[in-house]
């Protein structure tokens, strides 16, 4: 079976990037405050969701479009690449609450081979206690096919 | 298993399939306004052929997110703790998913637990997703 990154790597061989394993790079603590209005507006986009009073399970993973944490993911993309996303994993301690603080942590390492790059994100009170943990792997490819 | 504590299915039992979608293009743009998801691969057609797809995929994440409700509207006494999934095959925008899940665990001690495996198909009968999720009570847990 042939994963979405597979087929798109084989119509763009031969221009994939020349990665080598790096070492983890690790985002200063972030804090992170859940509003109402952006579980709302995650559940409409996602639809289904009946309890709008909840924090969704797969909300978090939009704080890896925080900026700090964008740029990580700009960075080690490198120009004229993408990410597809290969696999996804989350795990939870306690369930997020809304109007409550959080303090993230992500830290992204790149892979070669097929190139890789995967982020982990630990999501704490502010106290420390760990309550969900996310792992985000995504494949890096050419944003465009070679020309000739 | 305590007095009072949940019944759990057996082994074997399948949850009953429930499409979700289709998801179209407008879907998949509110989806990146509101994830902040906006890779182009997924808004914008010629990013995406030029990747060797043949139309925008939708993001891979709106599909996961189909899995919770899913899930809490077969067994809302449960707390999803675990969700690992890999992303097999793209799901292009104006198509809708299939998931499918099955029990493929099940534990009453130390606390209970269920693991399911869990599948998304396309329209194209591919596999999209594959995934595993952990549930726990949340009686149990005071939680969710």
């Amino acid at each position: 079976m042939k994963g979405a990154a597979e087929r798109i790597d084989s119509a763009c061989a031969g221009v994939e990037p020349e990665y080598t394993e790096t070492a983890p790079v690790r985002l200063p603590p972030v804090k992170v405050r859940i509003a109402p209005q952006d579980v709302a507006a995650f559940c409409r986009a996602t639809g289904g969701h009946r309890r709008p009073v909840e924090v969704p399970l797969t909300f978090p993973a939009r704080w890896l479009a925080l900026p700090d944490a964008r740029d990580l993911i700009v960075r080690s993309l490198g120009d004229g690449f993408i990410p597809v996303h290969e696999a996804q994993n989350f795990a939870y301690e306690h369930a997020l609450q809304i109007e409550t603080d959080y303090v993230l942590t992500v830290e992204a390492r790149r892979t070669p081979a097929p190139p890789r790059l995967t982020l982990r994100m630990d999501i704490a009170t502010p106290q420390g206690e760990v309550c969900a943990r996310l792992e985000t792997i995504l494949r890096i490819v050419p944003a465009m096919k070679p020309v000739g | 298993m305590e007095s009072g504590a949940p019944q759990l299915p057996e082994v074997g039992h399948k949850i009953p399939a429930r499409e979700f979608g289709p998801f179209d293009q407008k879907m998949v743009e509110q989806y990146a306004l509101a994830s902040g998801d906006d890779n182009p691969l997924h808004l914008d057609r010629k990013v995406a052929t030029a990747a060797g797809l043949a139309d925008t995929p939708i993001h891979g994440l709106l599909m996961l997110a189909c899995v919770e409700p899913y899930i809490l509207d077969w067994r809302s006494d449960l707390f999803i703790a675990g969700l690992r999934c890999k992303f097999l095959n793209p799901v292009f925008a104006g198509e809708a998913i299939r998931l499918f899940g099955r029990v493929a665990s099940r534990r009453v001690s130390p606390r209970p637990e269920l693991i399911l495996r869990l599948v998304a198909r396309t329209p194209r009968d591919t596999l999209a997703i594959v995934g595993e999720a952990t549930l726990l009570c949340r009686q149990a847990r005071g939680a969710r």
